[in-house]
């Protein structure tokens, strides 16, 4: 008895005593602040939705508990693996990552809209990309290349003469495949078709009068232009729609390349042993 | 540009954009290896052309233009050419198709050195459409199939063999069914119809949304490719994983067009169906009837009879008396190596001519179809069949020059003596053709006036170059109509194009019994060689029996034509073997001439089309010896004829 009592009165054993009610305690509480999966109403909601939408038409009690319990075994899965470090080195789970990021920092880095007179100066600096395609029309008299000794040539020539010399009637010459009256043709039909020496002329040429020869590669040709559209470009009004989405498709991705820059600055990038930055 | 409002407009710009940024996120995360995505980081932002103009497009003609493009293309989608290494996508190939630059499966690039294309289809392989790519992708549930164990490799053997693999399955019908699952397919075509809207720029260039049905008993080919009108087409294609049996195509497309799904079917490579593509039974066996022949002819105007696999028209064995029937014959199933021993009922020709034979004792034709090109291309490449230019078809496969027999082998100098011919090479490649383009005479550059004339049969195909060939036929089309500066608008209005029937003139009074005129004309591609001569082919039906005549109708050089033979003489045309130069000053730019039938007969069934020959020039195989510094390959031929065909007219008189 007296050794207990001593033993009592000693501070190791108060020591001793209060560690192990403190282990116990401590082991309980832990037991009881197991590391918790919730699933609250929105979530429970949620989850019907998408069945519903699978299925269409709303789970039965049964189908809503095996909803619950497959969503419940998914997290519990989830978070075994996340303990176990699987999620490091997974390619699938690091590109989803990524487009997660990217795709916040594409709506949090929200592009102001832009005022009309930076739409007008982006316009300026772009405006060849609204260009409508030159057009023309005119007619044509073809002298064919497979007339004899240069003959082609010297046809045109004389056709061309007469009607500077101001002939009534229309001149005339050989059959072509391709139409002797065009209505409205894009130039940049015409260099594919007869290529670049034809086109220059009809780009060229004074309006309402024959003008030639000038060889294609299929003979001689006379050419009359009765209108041209040149490459004019589109007045900003009409593509203010364009010019806008087109001024904020660039500024996000400027945005981007920015975010990028200083995800660049925050880290160090070790490629293959070397030192990018 | 169809529903392509300005609201979707952003959504894409803003789906392109997101993507770019991820791939540059990608990128930095892997150092970019082995991840390109598929779709390439710099997403184009030139702005929508100005809005379409109210009625004709720039460029109409009543009398019709001549448009040139290619109905046959195969991207990543399609299960070979993924298993060839080709990543490409369907924006790839509408790219290619406009005269951008694009990458080969072997990493160098590719371009059309011609001109821009005016319309394409891609026409990706329904069967396991978008499958490869997925069973590629390790993020998809499709990667897990044990199938999929050493499929993808770059090695020409091993490729070969996943292919046969595959194709050995696919016959068998033993693939995988995850690899035709719905989602898979679905997400392809979404791909495919997306980049159809994406691409179609009315009055410059049309897109046709459309698939291949490969179906091909006992490896016998009777693949079809399928194009729709318009942007309105089914959920998921009809696939020959469902129906080995064109009739049952036929008949779906049928119950689609009565849905308001228009849709037509082009059938290629009868050169390797050995015998089955125009058979003259049903599929099961049974005899034809005029049911048959309409539903056929409702749903296939048209047959693709040129193409990189071989050219359809007329085989030497069947036209023994064609002296140009030699082009591009290629004698293998498709997708193997066994020789085609049938030729009848793989040649377009005979299939013509059994047609009116068939029509004249029972009162039904199951062979009125018109003519097209294409490539076949499963490189994304619409167009690449310029000999010049030519990277073959099928990716890594035959991407080098060696691949495709036209060097010899090892690097060597020399060929070897027991250098095999094309019957006994051990690949298919170096019988390839660098050919096949399909012509259309429409009023302007749109997916309705393109479709239209596709079902009027008012086309024409060629072997690469963009000739222009004119074909009317007519009895009252005046003598010196060939002389006449707006002949075309007179041949319209007094006669009938390509791909018509002509009436039987009046039985009696004035004009009773005359024989058609034909204008004949074709104009050469100023980016190719000149034109030798211009042949009509006519078929007709005498005394129960089918025949065959090739006429010479106009020749070059200012040759005269022999009308007891029907042949032009020899205009001397050469190619210089170790420079490709032509010999100068031979040939025409153009051939025009009106026809009269000598043989004519009013109560004899016929059909006729046009045949226009260039002069000769150098074979792809040429080109790449000469690039090579070594000999072309012995047993090939050195140089081919470029040609294009017009549509058959029919001559149909009274029953």
């Amino acid at each position: 008895m007296t050794f207990l009592r001593r033993v009592a009165r000693e501070p190791l054993a108060h020591f001793l005593v209060v560690g192990a009610l403190l282990f116990g305690g401590l082991s309980i509480v832990k037991a009881t602040q197991r590391p918790t999966v919730t699933l609250d109403a929105q979530d429970l909601n949620q989850l019907a939705t998408y069945w519903e939408v699978q299925m269409q038409r709303p789970p039965n009690k049964v189908e809503l508990a095996g909803i619950i319990r497959d969503r419940i075994d998914e997290e519990l899965l989830a978070r075994e693996a996340l303990r176990l470090g699987l999620d490091k080195g997974d390619m699938i789970i690091r590109r989803r990552l990524a487009q997660k990021v990217a795709f916040a920092t594409d709506d949090t880095a929200e592009v102001a809209e832009p005022t009309d007179k930076a739409l007008r100066e982006y316009y300026a600096k772009t405006s060849d990309h609204y260009a409508a395609p030159a057009r023309v029309a005119f007619q044509q008299v073809f002298f064919s290349g497979d007339r004899p000794h240069g003959g082609a040539q010297k046809a045109a020539a004389q056709a061309i003469g007469r009607a500077e010399e101001g002939g009534r009637e229309d001149p005339t010459g050989d059959p072509f495949l391709f139409p002797l009256a065009y209505d409205d043709v894009s130039i940049a039909d015409l260099l594919r078709d007869y290529g670049p020496a034809f086109v220059k002329t009809l780009e060229t040429a004074p309006v309402g009068s024959w003008q030639g020869p000038v060889l294609s590669p299929y003979g001689w040709h006379i050419v009359k232009v009765t209108t041209r559209h040149q490459a004019a470009s589109v007045a900003f009004e009409a593509v203010r729609d364009q010019v806008r989405e087109a001024y904020l498709t660039e500024r996000r991705a400027e945005a981007n390349a920015a975010f990028l820059r200083t995800l660049r600055k925050r880290y160090r990038v070790v490629v293959a042993g070397v030192p990018e930055n | 540009m169809e529903g392509m409002g300005t609201r979707e407009q952003q959504v894409k710009h803003r789906q392109a954009h997101g993507r770019a940024i991820i791939a540059a996120v990608i990128a930095i995360g892997t150092g970019g290896a082995a991840l390109a995505a598929a779709t390439p980081a710099s997403a184009p932002v030139a702005p929508a052309a100005t809005a379409r103009p109210a009625g004709r497009l720039p460029g109409y003609s009543a009398d019709r233009n001549a448009y040139f493009g290619d109905l046959h293309v195969h991207t990543g989608l399609s299960f070979d050419a993924y298993i060839f290494n080709v990543r490409a996508t369907p924006d790839d190939a509408y790219r290619f198709a406009k005269g951008d630059t694009i990458g080969h499966a072997s990493g160098f690039n590719i371009r059309r050195s011609g001109g821009p294309l005016d319309f394409t289809a891609v026409t990706d392989h329904s069967e396991y459409m978008g499958g490869m790519r997925e069973a590629n992708d390790p993020s998809r549930p499709l990667s897990k199939s044990p199938l999929v164990q050493g499929l993808f490799s770059p090695d020409p053997k091993a490729i070969r063999a996943a292919f046969d693999k595959v194709v050995a399955l696919s016959h068998a019908g033993q693939m995988p069914k995850e690899f035709s699952a719905p989602d898979v397919a679905g997400r392809a075509w979404t791909d495919v119809k997306a980049a159809a809207a994406r691409n179609n720029d009315p009055g410059r260039f049309t897109t046709f949304v459309g698939y291949e049905f490969t179906s091909a008993p006992d490896g016998r080919n009777l693949h079809r490719n399928v194009i729709f009108r318009t942007a309105k087409v089914p959920t998921l294609p009809y696939t020959s994983t469902m129906s080995a049996n064109p009739e049952d195509l036929w008949r779906t497309m049928d119950g689609w067009r009565a849905k308001g799904i228009d849709v037509l079917a082009i059938p290629h490579n009868s050169n390797g169906s050995d015998g089955l593509m125009f058979e003259p039974t049903k599929r099961d066996g049974t005899p034809m009837d005029r049911a048959y022949a309409e539903l056929r002819m409702r749903n296939e105007p048209l047959a693709e009879i040129t193409q990189i696999k071989g050219t359809s028209e007329v085989h030497p064995s069947l036209s023994p008396n064609d002296e140009w029937a030699n082009f591009e014959i290629m004698e293998r199933y498709i997708g193997g190596n066994k020789p085609v021993t049938k030729f009848k009922g793989s040649y377009v020709r005979e299939a013509l001519k059994d047609g009116i034979l068939m029509r004249e004792t029972k009162g039904f034709n199951p062979f009125k179809f018109g003519f097209i090109g294409s490539s076949d291309t499963h490189n994304a490449a619409p167009g690449s069949v310029e000999e010049r230019n030519f990277f073959s078809k099928v990716g890594r496969s035959d991407g080098t020059p060696a691949q495709r027999g036209s060097i010899p082998p090892g690097g060597a100098r020399t060929w070897p003596a027991d250098t095999p011919d094309s019957a006994h090479a051990t690949g298919p490649y170096q019988a390839w053709g660098a050919s096949g383009l399909a012509g259309v005479w429409a009023e302007e550059n749109s997916r309705e006036a393109i479709f239209a004339a596709l079902r009027r049969k008012e086309t024409f195909a060629t072997s690469g170059p963009r000739i222009r060939v004119r074909f009317f036929a007519g009895y009252d089309l005046p003598d010196d109509l060939a002389k006449h500066t707006n002949l075309v608008h007179e041949a319209y209005a007094k006669g009938v194009p390509m791909g018509s029937d002509l009436k039987p003139s009046p039985s009696q009074g004035k004009g009773a019994g005359k024989a058609p005129k034909f204008l004949i004309w074709g104009v050469r591609d100023p980016n190719s060689g000149y034109l030798q001569r211009a042949q009509v082919v006519k078929g007709w039906v005498e005394n129960g029996v089918a025949k065959e005549q090739v006429f010479d109708v106009a020749c070059s050089d200012k040759l005269a034509l022999n009308k007891t033979t029907w042949r032009c003489p020899d205009n001397g045309a050469s190619v210089n073997l170790t420079t490709c130069e032509p010999e100068p000053f031979k040939g025409d730019v153009e051939l025009r001439t009106l026809w009269t039938d000598p043989t004519f007969k009013p109560k004899q069934r016929a059909f006729y089309y046009l045949r226009v020959l260039e002069n000769p020039s150098c074979r792809w195989s040429t080109w790449d010896a000469i690039r090579n510094g070594t000999p072309p390959n012995p047993t090939l031929a050195k140089t081919v004829m470029e040609r294009a065909w017009s549509s058959p007219i029919w001559y149909e008189p009274k029953a």
